[in-house]
This record gives C-alpha cells, sequence and structure tokens, in this order.
C-alpha cells in the first residue's frame, strides 16, 4: 500500500463527515422549502446562484411567480393539485424565469409534510437543471411531429394522387383538388377556376376568363368579391408558385373591398395555387384559410400577422396543382373523344330529322330543339325570306330560360350593318367565332337597352354565327350561344355547327323551291277554274274546289257549269287529271277550255267524249283524265249523263239517296275505245239533288272508295231536304280531314 | 357505452338530496373534490364525473371533433344529468367547468337549479381592453409546458394509468396519476381550454349563479372573476381567503362554507 492510497481514506472521511449545512448549501441540486401556498421559506445556495437572484430577494418570494408563465400555469393545475392528492410530484418539468428574461429549464421533484390531521406543513423541493437534456427533449419531439406532419403530408397527397388518377370529369378533378387543398393547409373554404381546354394563342394567362367549376366553404360574398377581380381573382394571380395573401395594410390598400369581405368573416389569408400542366397554366385554385386554423378557438397567432404558410405545405400544394393539371389534360383529351362521338350522333339525328321534315319552319323549329343542349345553350335560326328576316326557331337548354330566347325573337332582328355576329355573319357569308364574350362586346353588339338586358342576363361564354347559304344564296344565320357552365365553344364545336348549317342550308333551300311551286301551282289552277256559275232559273247550284292539304301538291280536278242560251239546258262537267302538280292544272284548264269550245255545237255528253277521244292526240296532251258530262234540261228535269272512267254521281230524292248507273267507257286519253260512249238519260225530279264530285271526296290513305262511297251516301241521307250549298259544306267537313291528299271538286244541283 | 362508464360517474350522498354535480376543471380529475364533495354527502345526492379525455374516463370516446370546443364537454355534462334521471341540479365547476357549466345550463335550463363557479374565466387572452390575464405567447408557453411533461407518458401504461376497474388501486399507486393523460388530448383540451371566449354566453345564465373567487389567483386574477359576476344577471360574488387555483384543494372548509352559505340563501337554494 503506498503513502497516496494511505491518505485517501483520511480525506474521504473528512468530506464525508463534512458539515450538513454545507452540504444543503452546496449541493449539486437546488433546494427550498414553502409554505402551503407557494411562499418560499427556506433555499439553498445553489439555487439562489441558479436563479440570478439573491437569497433576500428570494425568501418570502411566491416560488409559482418564479416560473414562466406556461410553468405557473402547469404548477397551479397540476403541481398543486398533486402535492395536496398524493403529497409528492416527481419528475416535473418547469421553468425558471431569470431576471435576464431567460428560462432555466429544471426538472422538479417535491414532497409535502403534513401534520398529524393531514394538513399541510410545508412543502421541499429539489430542483435539477436540465438544459440540455430539455433541448434535446424538445428536439426529439420536433423531429416527431415534424415525422408525422410529413407522413399526414404524403398520405394526403398519396390519396390526392389516386383519386385524381381516378377522375373522369373536369368536375371530379376539380373537386378533388378543392378538397385535397383544403386538408392540407386546413382552410375552411377552396375553389377552382379553370381556363378553357383551348385557349387562344397569344394572349397573357392572366386576362383569360376562367370558369368556376368547383369551390366549397366560399361565402358568396367572398366569392363576388373574387369574381369581381377579374373573374378568377386574375389580378391576385401572378405567375410562380404558391402565393399566400395576408389579409393586411397592402391589402386592404389595393382591394379595401375584398380585405372587408375577409376581416367580417375572419379570414386571415387567401393561398394561390397555380393549376399547371407542363408549365403551361391550366387554371387556380384559392384556398381560404381561416383567422385561426381551429374553427372557433382563438388563434395563436396576433391578429394580422397570418403566419406563413410552412414550406413543406407549400411544397405540398404546388404538387398538388401540377398533379391536377396533369389529370385535367387527360380527363380533358378524354372528354374531348367523347365529345366528339356525341357530336357526330348529332349531326347523325340531325340529318334524320331533316330527312323526315315537312315545312321550313316546323323543320327549323325540331332542329333548334335538338341542337340545345347537345351542341348549344342557345340555338337561334333567321331566315331570309321575300318579306324579309324572321325568326322561325329560338331555344334555350333552360326551360327557365326559354322567355329570353322568347325576348329575342322580340327585341333582335338581323339588320344589315350591325357588330352583331348573326349580322356579320349575313352580310360576310362567313362563320363568325366569338369566343370570349365581355361586357363591352354585349354594349357593341346589342341593338339597343332591352336587347341589352336580355344579353347579359343568358349569361354567355362564347357564340357562334353560321351563314345558311345555298348556291351562293344568303337565306339565313344560325347562331349558337354557350353558357358559362358550358364554356366557349372549340374549334370542333364550330364545324359541327358549320356541318349543320350546311345540312340546313339544303333543306331549308329545298323546302322553298317546293313553296314557290305549290304556290305557283294553285295560283294557276284557281285562275284556271271557271268563276262562281251564273244563276239558273230553276236550279240552285252549288260548286266547291279544294286544294290539297299537304305540300305542294295542286291537282287537276275540274268542274264546270254552264248555262246554253239557244235551248235554255245547262251543259255539266267534273272531271280529274291524273297527277298532282303544275302540269295537271295546265292540262285540266286546256280541257276546260276545250270543253266550252264543243259547246257551241251542243253535242250530246257522250258526243262530247268521244269528240275529245278522236282529237286528243291533236291536242297534245300529256296527261290522261276521268270527266263526267252531262246536259240537264231545267224546264224538264231532262238530265243526260255520259262518265269517261269516272265516278258515278250521286242523286239525293226526298225518298233517298243512291248513285246513278252511268256506265263508263275509257278515260278521256287512253287507247280509243271500240264503241261509242254510252249514255245515261232520265229525269232529275223537282227537288232532287244531284251531286257530282271527284275521287278526292271519296277516297283516302286509309279507306278504300267502297268505304267512301258508303259513306258519302250516308252523309247525304243524313241531311235529305239539305239544299246544295248545305249540302256541299257537310260533305266537305264530314267526309274529309284537315290532311287531304288530293283535291276536291264537288257540284251540286237541285232543282226547283 | 352508457354515459356512467364513459365518464367513470361515481355517485353517493343522499338518495333523496338536491343533486349537486361537480366538474373538474383542467389539469387533473374528480379526485380535486375529495375534500369538498364528502361535506356535501350529508343532505345532497353527490355526483361525480371526469371528463372525457381525463382521470379515468374512456379514452377511446375521445373524439377530436366533439371536444374542438366546450359544447362537447357541456353535452357531456346534459347527457349526464340525462342519464341520471337529475334536475334542479346545483353545478359546480371548477375554472374551465365553470364555463362548460354556463353552456350547459344554456342548453339544457330545465336541468339545473343552480350554478357555482369556482375561479371561472370566461378569456385568458387579453382582448382590447379586457383583461384575460395572458398573452397569446403565453399560451403558447403553456402548451410548450405540457409537452415537456409529458414525455414520461408511454402509451404502454396507458390502460394502466387509465384505470383498470378490476385493479383501482393500481392506478392509484402511480406518480402524477390524478393528472396524467394522453398528451395529445392533454394538449387539445388545454387549447380549448384556454383559446375559448366565451364572454358572450354569460348574459344567458339563467339560474342563479355563485362565483368563488381565490385570492392570489395565478390563471383567474380577481378582475376576471368580477367581469363575469358582473356579465352573469343576479350572480353572487364571494372573495375567498384562500390563494392559488385550487381552493377546494388548498381551502376545502372554506369553499364548502361558502357554497353551503350561498345554497341556504332563498336565491341559490330555489330555483330561478
Amino acid at each position: 500500500m503506498d503513502d497516496a492510497s494511505r491518505r485517501e481514506p483520511v480525506e474521504l472521511t473528512r468530506l464525508l463527515e463534512d458539515d450538513p449545512a454545507d452540504l444543503y448549501e452546496n449541493a449539486p441540486c437546488g433546494y427550498l422549502s414553502m409554505l402551503p401556498g407557494g411562499r418560499i421559506v427556506k433555499v439553498n445556495r445553489t439555487f439562489v446562484e441558479w436563479s440570478g437572484r439573491t437569497a433576500e430577494e428570494l425568501l418570502g418570494a411566491s416560488f409559482p411567480d418564479l416560473l414562466t408563465v406556461g410553468g405557473r400555469v402547469f404548477h397551479e393545475t397540476h403541481v398543486a393539485p398533486l402535492l395536496r392528492m398524493q403529497g409528492a410530484v416527481r419528475e416535473i418539468a418547469l421553468d425558471l424565469e431569470l431576471p435576464d428574461g431567460t428560462a432555466l429549464p429544471c426538472l422538479v421533484n417535491a414532497v409535502e409534510l403534513r401534520d398529524d390531521a393531514g394538513a399541510p406543513l410545508l412543502v421541499r423541493a429539489t430542483l435539477f437543471e436540465t438544459t440540455s437534456r430539455r433541448r434535446y427533449e424538445r428536439a426529439l419531439l420536433a423531429a416527431q411531429r415534424a415525422a408525422a406532419e410529413a407522413e399526414a403530408r404524403s398520405r394526403g397527397l398519396h390519396q390526392a394522387v389516386s383519386e385524381l388518377a381516378a377522375a373522369v370529369s373536369v368536375h371530379d378533378v376539380a373537386a378533388t383538388l378543392v378538397e385535397r387543398g383544403r386538408a392540407a393547409v386546413g382552410a375552411v373554404g377552396g375553389a377552382v377556376w379553370l381556363l378553357p381546354a383551348e385557349t387562344p394563342a397569344g394572349r397573357r394567362a392572366g386576362r383569360r376568363p376562367g370558369r368556376l367549376v368547383a369551390q366549397s366553404g366560399i361565402s358568396p360574398a367572398l366569392r363576388s368579391q373574387l369574381e369581381r377581380l377579374g373573374g378568377w381573382g386574375a389580378r391576385l394571380v401572378r405567375p410562380g408558385g404558391v402565393r399566400v395573401v395576408p389579409l393586411g395594410p397592402d391589402l386592404e390598400r389595393a382591394e379595401p373591398g375584398l380585405a372587408a369581405v375577409m376581416a367580417a368573416e375572419r379570414v386571415d389569408a387567401l393561398v394561390l395555387v397555380p393549376v399547371a400542366a407542363e408549365g403551361r397554366p391550366r387554371g387556380l385554385l384559392l384556398l381560404v384559410r381561416p383567422a385561426d386554423g381551429d374553427g372557433e378557438l382563438i388563434s395563436l397567432t396576433e391578429p394580422g400577422t397570418a403566419a406563413d404558410l410552412a414550406a413543406a405545405d407549400a411544397e405540398l400544394l404546388r404538387t398538388l396543382g401540377r398533379q391536377a393539371g396533369q389529370a385535367l389534360e387527360r380527363v380533358w383529351l378524354y372528354e374531348e373523344t367523347a365529345r366528339q362521338a356525341a357530336r357526330s350522333a348529332f349531326l347523325l339525328d340531325a340529318a334524320r330529322l331533316m330527312a323526315a321534315a315537312a315545312g321550313v319552319t316546323e323543320t327549323v323549329e325540331r332542329l333548334a330543339v335538338l341542337a340545345v343542349p347537345r351542341l348549344a345553350d342557345l340555338c337561334v335560326i333567321d331566315l331570309l325570306t321575300e318579306h324579309g328576316w324572321t325568326r322561325p326557331a329560338a331555344r334555350h337548354a333552360d326551360p327557365a330560360r326559354q322567355h329570353l330566347a322568347d325576348r329575342l325573337r322580340e327585341v333582335h332582328l338581323p339588320t344589315s350593318g350591325g357588330a352583331h355576329p348573326s349580322v356579320q355573319a349575313a352580310d360576310s357569308g362567313r362563320t363568325v367565332w366569338v369566343r370570349e364574350v365581355s361586357e363591352g362586346w354585349m354594349t357593341r353588339i346589342a341593338q339597343d337597352e332591352r336587347h341589352l338586358a336580355v344579353v347579359r342576363e343568358l349569361e354567355l361564354a362564347g357564340l357562334v354565327a353560321v351563314p345558311l347559304m345555298a348556291e351562293g344564296r344568303l337565306m339565313g344565320v344560325l347562331t349558337l350561344g354557350a353558357g358559362r357552365q358550358r364554356g366557349s365553344f372549340t374549334a370542333a364545336d364550330v364545324e359541327v355547327a358549320e356541318q349543320l348549317a350546311l345540312q340546313v342550308s339544303q333543306v331549308v333551300d329545298k323546302a322553298q323551291r317546293l313553296e314557290l311551286e305549290t304556290r305557283t301551282s294553285h295560283t294557276l289552277q284557281a285562275n284556271l277554274l271557271p268563276p262562281a256559275p251564273p244563276p239558273v232559273p230553276g236550279l240552285q247550284v252549288a260548286v266547291r274546289y279544294v286544294a290539297a292539304s299537304q305540300g305542294a301538291d295542286v291537282g287537276g280536278d275540274f268542274y264546270d257549269v254552264v248555262p246554253l242560251p239557244a235551248d235554255g239546258t245547262v251543259a255539266l262537267a267534273v272531271g280529274d287529271v291524273v297527277g298532282h302538280d303544275i302540269t295537271a292544272a295546265a292540262v285540266m284548264g286546256q280541257l276546260r277550255s276545250v270543253h266550252r269550245v264543243l259547246l257551241a255545237d251542243r253535242p250530246s255528253p257522250s258526243a262530247i267524249i268521244d269528240r275529245f277521244q278522236a282529237g286528243w292526240a291533236l291536242l297534245g296532251l300529256q296527261r290522261m283524265a276521268t270527266a263526267l258530262f252531262g246536259s240537264l234540261d231545267p224546264a224538264t228535269g231532262q238530265l243526260r249523263l255520259s262518265s269517261a272512267g269516272h265516278l258515278s254521281p250521286l242523286l239525293v230524292t226526298a225518298e233517298g239517296a243512291e248513285y246513278l248507273d252511268v256506265r263508263p267507257s275509257r278515260m278521256l286519253g287512253a287507247p280509243p275505245a271500240p264503241a261509242p260512249a254510252a249514255e245515261w238519260a232520265g229525269v232529275l225530279p223537282v227537288g232532287a239533288t244531284l251531286v257530282l264530285f271527284t275521287d278526292g271526296l271519296v277516297e283516302s290513305r286509309s279507306a278504300d272508295i267502297d268505304e267512301g262511297l258508303a259513306a258519302l251516301r250516308a252523309v247525304a241521307l243524313a241531311h235529305l231536304g239539305a239544299g246544295p250549298d248545305e249540302l256541299c259544306d257537310r260533305l266537305l267537313s264530314e267526309l274529309t280531314g284537315s290532311h287531304r291528299a288530293d283535291d276536291v271538286a264537288l257540284l251540286a244541283l237541285a232543282r226547283v | 357505452m352508457s354515459v356512467v362508464a364513459r365518464n367513470r360517474v361515481r355517485i353517493s350522498g343522499a338518495p333523496q338530496g338536491r343533486p349537486m354535480l361537480f366538474a373538474h376543471g383542467f389539469g387533473c380529475d374528480q379526485a380535486m373534490w375529495r375534500h369538498v364533495a364528502p361535506a356535501f354527502e350529508t343532505d345532497h345526492r353527490v355526483v361525480l364525473f371526469d371528463h372525457v379525455g381525463s382521470g379515468g374516463s374512456d379514452l377511446s370516446a375521445y373524439d377530436p371533433v366533439r371536444y374542438g370546443s366546450l359544447r362537447g364537454y357541456a353535452d357531456d355534462v346534459v347527457e349526464i344529468c340525462r342519464e341520471l334521471d337529475l334536475t334542479d341540479v346545483v353545478l359546480v365547476g371548477h375554472s374551465v367547468s365553470a364555463m362548460i357549466g354556463v353552456l350547459a345550463v344554456r342548453a339544457a335550463p330545465e336541468l339545473f337549479g343552480a350554478l357555482v363557479m369556482v375561479g371561472p374565466s370566461p378569456r385568458y387572452v387579453d382582448d382590447g381592453d379586457y383583461t384575460g390575464g395572458f398573452s397569446r405567447a403565453d399560451i403558447a408557453g403553456l402548451l410548450d409546458s405540457l409537452d415537456a411533461n409529458h414525455l414520461g407518458w408511454s402509451a404502454a401504461m396507458a390502460p394502466v394509468i387509465m384505470g383498470n376497474p378490476g385493479q383501482p388501486e393500481l392506478a392509484e399507486e402511480l406518480t402524477n396519476s390524478f393528472c396524467r393523460t394522453d398528451p395529445d388530448i392533454a394538449r387539445q383540451f388545454a387549447r380549448v381550454t384556454f383559446l375559448s371566449d366565451n364572454r358572450a354566453d354569460l348574459a344567458g345564465v339563467a339560474v342563479p349563479t355563485l362565483v368563488l373567487q381565490c385570492s392570489e389567483d395565478a390563471i383567474a386574477p380577481e378582475v376576471v372573476g368580477r367581469y363575469v359576476h358582473a356579465q352573469v344577471p343576479g350572480s353572487t360574488f364571494v372573495q375567498l381567503a384562500a390563494t392559488g387555483h385550487c381552493p377546494h384543494l388548498s381551502a376545502p372548509d372554506e369553499t364548502v362554507a361558502a357554497i353551503r352559505g350561498w345554497l341556504s340563501v332563498p336565491a341559490g337554494r330555489t330555483r330561478a
């Protein structure tokens, strides 16, 4: 054993026998004793040194007052109650607040000394300084929280990406973006504005109008403020990354209206996230951050000092915006393909509709109905007729807005020289495509205030006007409007509109030509028929001529009643030229003229037929005809009839009604008959009525001629005693409907 | 699950007595009332409970949305009264539970006959002319303080700490057991406690109300107590000699006497 080791026990013993007071004062931890209320009654030197105060300052002071505010609250809510309830606390982390304002982290153990009745007498506490341990723990906790946040972000992004991948519509993409964006930064509201899929080249991104596609949690007041700032807050958007626009002096100066709404709704900041694909701007995600991130709780952030977005959150939003941009590209492609198919189907349906078309007006009306909403939200068709412009169709896809389309028919019609696209299309003969509808544009094109009001209310995003042309002739204009929800028309939409206009032009052209021909035929026919028969003593005569109801059909039906002055007899004729066109009408006119010429020789009815047959080749007529000729002596009732393939007349007497048995010879123009035409002779009694008619009265598409003849007889029987005029009216009204396939000529004579 | 189990409701005292419901504040659990509640058992039906997330409540019932504001806690108080079929209840709320009591009374005035607010504060954060006693930075410091004291929390110990019905004594043995809970829940409860603003609710309290104000209360200073007294119509203000924020622990006799004294006068004994 050497000297050193021999000395050691001596010093150790001296140290171990040291003064307990010294041990207390200079212990490697702080000691303090306090009354139950916290008043310090004893402290050791170590604590005095740590505290940065003098022993005199500490004695009598309240222990909780030496702590930071957080520590004081924790002492009151946890330490003091625990000491009372369980008599001791261990490992309590409290920070001493030093006079220089810094904090000294400590761990505190304490015991409560009690009297026999359990009443508290004194609290003894030991304190250990834990500065570096606390720093380490804080770092650990911060890392733990950062990891949890990173995981939450990653989870959110992952979910967003998979939802975006599953999106099949632009709305899906926008809705996902709003919800994920809100969740990412605890926003109370969000909205997505998107640019049109197809944007005209050479325009600045910030100037194009966006379309609000999805939103949630944004008040109408805030939305209207943002709309006011250029459709989608374009003025707030600058190129670059995610931006935070805090409510503060800058915003209050630049946008007082917006700032006021934000303040009223306790919105602290707007977060603007660009939606972009391959660097091309596609739209904007706007998020509304509340004054605090926690609903109705008071924010820990001082008012007006909106905390900036955490870098990781900004990065997350930027990624979200890019992912949404790519999803949009994909969805747009998908939707464009679907739209292309829909366009083809639409044109096919339009072609079918027009193939089955009846008149011009009906066709364009049905076409307008077809065009909305499949091609557009508004469809207006103007036609240029011989009387000027007409607007036969104006339809809106939304029944609630149809009244606006109706008003358009009243307040606006294209007039030459205006700025309205339909006028420009008519004047230039070219398609006019309006890609953007602005207030200035509406003011420019409106005809007057009333028109402007309607145009505003229509809330259109785009317009296309296509002239209707055939063989270089302007026939009208087709104008289509797209609402804001649909968005401006694309080039493909315009192409469909042009194809549709081409089809419409052809139908209108054909229909207009047909209508012209019909009108000409009817005018001609009306001129070829005889005027009202002259009064004949002893006879009452009624005649009717009714044209076919459908299309350009015109008949070759005719009748004639000619009093012959030489012997007082009356010549009668009813006939029907084959065919329903202008030629038939012309042949009928010629037959009637020739018949009158023949009457100069007063031939018998059968002789008239024979002469027609003999001279048919000389007349050079291209159509055959049926006819019934007759002569009647009003004085005696002597009646002679002869038929060239024509229906027999009906004799109506007081006793009944029956068809006369007039044996028909061949039709006029048929190869000559071997024998002369037969003739029926008899007497028309006083009071009896003879009805001569053409097959239009008894033939229809739904019934054969025998049924028609029976019906005619039945009607006549039902009205025995009626005069010729009344009988003619009854027959027409009861035997022919509003749809007549053929002309009707009707002649009734009554002997009185 | 039943409200009784969810909130670890404990009933004692005179079955026919006027019900007294004691609601603990932020920090610990119903054990806080151990020196006060027994004093009322002779003539009251005494009901104690733990707020969800505290003490021996069912932690799985903690819903961050429901308990994201004091209304969720107030709804629990109302549910307890309904479950136990209590009426004319004397609701004694300490600290944040004084405000929870205000919300409960407003939500179901038919259940309550009196409200005792011990150390109340409707808003801790200063706001313009209003003095709550704390700045936002102070509250942020408090949340840090909580973090520092929850490092010892172990999820594995949670079932033991939160009370094992079969072995209640086990929970009692654990250090600091009355005030331990899941750190995330404690942090959220602290946020809801110290960041709520219920000043506007005070005027709607339609039952006789007693405001008990401690001396030298670092959490709810006298000026705040006076404010509450001024805002609650017809309330009674009693200044206690007891110091600190927990008179029911530091001066139970004075606290009991103040409540009893007030309940014995007509305003506190009968319904308004």
